[in-house]
């Protein structure tokens, strides 16, 4: 029911917009095990905006406790434009706990965006983002 | 369930509303015009509700339902790991021609008329998917040789028939049938319709496909013209390092029978994995009788030695001129390639003379020499640079040699003194080697054949007509020989025949090839050469058989060359002889492309070298 309404959303969201700045080189069935969720806590080391997908690199304990530098895909340029996201929203550094679906292979560790969370520090402000990577 | 209902109503609704279309002839557009057809010009929005899982979220792993394809096919496809797409090479491959109208972004279509005539040139289309131009030829222009080089969109050309326009397309590079890992050949040719009824426009394809299809594959999708167009057209990819610490080389794949996704999907949808696995006989209402009581599930997907050994015969058409001629094909920059001597020649053309690499067959020299002076009527032919030692690339060094000049000498001596001796013959001393060395099976060539200047380590440089010319051996490779001439202005690469399109390469153990030292010179050549837009254009690629290519082919053949080596690899591990490993046939699936039975370089003498090569301590 979710892919139906889902379906249905987007595709009247098509007509009414000018253009779809939405979309996957790949295929995320193909790339995610999107009925599963991870969450990772870590350092930022990395914001890509960029296209066809943006990219966040962040440093975190795996299931083992090993470190290891995850490759978080969020949306295009354009997704994240319309959502308020700039190439400044997010620096090194910076401590942020990610929600995703996780990659189907392991050794990548790959993540689909889901949430993400920098809570406030004296430095900045907490930012914010939930929604749904196309 | 009320709101679910609630919710499907509205949106039903809304795009009902939003999809009506006007009656044919109300619109102020788009109407027929009986000298020039029917005018697409303006913008189209892709309607997203068509086909809507596949296009946007993109298609399940192993859903190749419906499809006609092929058994090598399915063997790529199931080879096929997402993971590949986290490459910098991948990441901005582009949908061709055939596929990227299911993409989610607008396009335009505008003319382009003879100023004189005002008759139609061509159509001209832009697909914000991957900002891509298309040109649809329409003044009835042939198609280039089979030995031009392919783009994501092809060569196109186009015709009016009543109110539609029909498309022709060739030249179109590999692409998908389906973004879950179903190739879609380069060999594909592509038939379009645009139908336009008033406000809306549909667009119907056929694929043909002699490698990957068993048929010819048709889809369809539909267009609203948008009065508005406003927003954004770009669609600027970024390659990057998305995934850390992968060795250089790696391409991920899954060894065939390791996939551990091959039943997702068909439990996911209750279907039986036949139905999954697609296939010709999955398009039509009569495969329905098969799902009803449908052959027994195999305990476990195919084993690491068992490979279905489908023979798959080489469909590829030929990319060489087949009327005996030599042929020219500008390159870019001061740059030709000469076909149909044999291996490729590439020419460069200056002030300052003419340099080329290789020499191609004995037989053809004059041709060669006659196409070189029409390139340079002026300007003596100064140097020749051999890739290797064979000598479909080596056979015209004796005729060559005595139609050039060879000018070094001259500032000092007060005359050209060295002029009469013809030009310079530059090559990796293993080459010299081997041509003055006589063998059990081979003759020495003949003195004035060998090569003249030498270098004995992993490069010389030179500039010739206002370029740098870097010439870098390649150790180990398809000989031990081997160099690659790379012209940087011009940024194009002749490679010899490390890297060709008309078949795997051929690991020459006896003359020192070995199957690592091919990889490393493929990667090689992908590390010198940079994609002028989304793996497509800047540094071209003259390959030493086959038709012109950029780096996009050169990806493709690395990738192609590893997996087959990885398979091999894991096969020795598993303690299989060389016999049952030609018999287990890991090249399935790329030999409807590449593959051979007979000549120089068969299928079953590139798995013996790769076996042989892996296999020395």
């Amino acid at each position: 029911m979710k892919r139906t309404l889902l379906f249905l959303g987007l595709a009247a969201a098509s007509m009414l917009s000018t253009q779809v700045n939405v979309y996957a080189h790949h295929s995320f069935a193909a790339t995610y095990f999107e009925d599963k969720t991870v969450t990772i806590e870590g350092k930022l080391v990395q914001f890509l905006y960029r296209n066809p997908h943006s990219f966040v690199h962040v440093e975190a304990p795996d299931d083992k406790g090993e470190m290891q530098t995850w490759a978080v895909e969020w949306g295009a340029g354009g997704q994240l434009s319309r959502d308020g996201v700039t190439r400044e929203s997010l620096k090194p550094g910076d401590h942020v706990i990610v929600k995703g679906n996780p990659g189907r292979n392991p050794e990548d560790h790959r993540v689909r965006m889901q949430a993400i969370t920098r809570p406030a520090t004296a430095d900045a402000a907490e930012f914010s983002w939930k929604g749904v990577v196309q | 369930m009320g709101d679910f209902r609630r919710t499907m109503t509205s949106s039903m609704l809304l795009i009902a509303a939003l999809t009506t279309v006007p009656v044919f002839g109300q619109a102020v557009v788009g109407e027929f015009v009986p000298d020039i057809g029917l005018d697409l010009s303006g913008t189209w929005n892709p309607l997203l509700h068509e086909d809507f899982l596949e296009r946007i979220p993109g298609p399940e792993l192993v859903n190749y339902s419906g499809l006609p394809i092929t058994e090598g096919s399915r063997l790529w496809g199931e080879s096929w790991n997402a993971s590949r797409l986290t490459m910098p090479e991948h990441q901005c491959q582009v949908h061709v021609s055939p596929y990227i109208y299911r993409g989610p972004m607008q396009m335009r279509f505008w003319t382009e008329r003879d100023p004189q005539s005002q008759k139609i040139i061509a159509i001209r289309n832009y697909i914000s998917t991957y900002e891509q131009n298309r040109t649809i030829w329409m003044d009835n222009r042939p198609h280039p040789p089979a030995w031009a080089a392919h783009t994501w969109m092809g060569f196109s050309t186009g015709k009016w028939e009543g109110n539609i326009l029909t498309v022709y397309t060739t030249h179109i590079k590999q692409g998908w049938v389906r973004r879950d890992g179903l190739p879609e050949s380069d060999q594909a040719t592509l038939v379009e319709h645009f139908i336009r009824h008033g406000d809306r426009l549909t667009h119907v394809s056929i694929v043909t496909d002699p490698v990957y299809l068993t048929e010819p594959l048709v889809k369809s999708e539909d267009f609203a013209y948008n009065a508005n167009a406003a927003g954004n057209w770009l669609y600027p990819c970024e390659e990057v390092e998305e995934v850390e610490g992968r060795p250089k080389g790696a391409v991920p794949n899954y060894l065939p029978g390791q996939n551990p996704f091959i039943m997702e999907y068909a439990n996911m949808y209750h279907l039986p994995l036949i139905a999954a696995l697609g296939g010709p006989e999955t398009m039509y209402p009569e495969f329905e009788k098969v799902i009803k009581n449908p052959p027994p599930e195999p305990k476990d997907t195919l084993a690491l030695d068992e490979i279905t050994p489908m023979p798959e015969k080489n469909m590829a058409q030929s990319p060489n001129p087949t009327d005996g001629e030599v042929h020219i094909l500008p390159v870019q920059g001061n740059i030709y390639m000469l076909v149909g001597a044999g291996g490729n020649i590439a020419v460069q053309v200056g002030d300052m003379g003419v340099l080329i690499v290789d020499t191609g067959l004995a037989s053809t020299a004059d041709k060669v020499i006659a196409a070189i002076h029409k390139l340079s009527p002026e300007k003596p032919l100064q140097y020749i640079i051999n890739t290797h030692v064979h000598p479909d690339h080596t056979g015209g060094n004796e005729k060559l040699r005595a139609a050039g000049v060879t000018i070094t000498g001259a500032n000092v001596t007060g005359d050209i003194a060295d002029a009469s001796k013809g030009a310079a013959i530059i090559a990796q001393q293993a080459v010299q080697d081997r041509m003055s060395a006589s063998s059990a099976t081979q003759k020495a060539a003949p003195a004035d054949s060998w090569p003249t200047d030498t270098y004995l380590g992993d490069r010389k440089t030179m500039w010739f007509n206002d370029e740098s010319v870097d010439i870098m051996h390649e150790k180990a490779a398809h000989t031990d020989g081997d160099s690659i001439v790379y012209f940087r202005h011009s940024d194009v690469i002749a490679t010899g025949d490390i890297f060709v399109t008309t078949g795997y390469p051929f690991i020459d153990l006896e003359r020192g090839g070995s199957i690592q030292g091919e990889l490393n010179a493929l990667n090689n050549l992908l590390d010198l050469s940079i994609s002028k837009h989304d793996e497509e254009g800047g540094t071209y690629i003259i390959p030493g058989h086959g038709r012109l290519c950029d780096r996009w082919e050169l990806i493709e053949y690395r990738d192609m060359v590893t997996i087959i080596r990885d398979r091999i690899q894991a096969m020795i591990k598993k303690g299989m002889t060389v016999d049952q490993v030609k018999a287990a046939r890991p090249t399935m699936d790329y030999d409807a492309r590449y593959g051979a039975d007979k000549g120089f370089g068969t299928t079953d003498g590139f798995v013996e070298a790769v076996y042989k090569s892996l296999s020395k301590k």
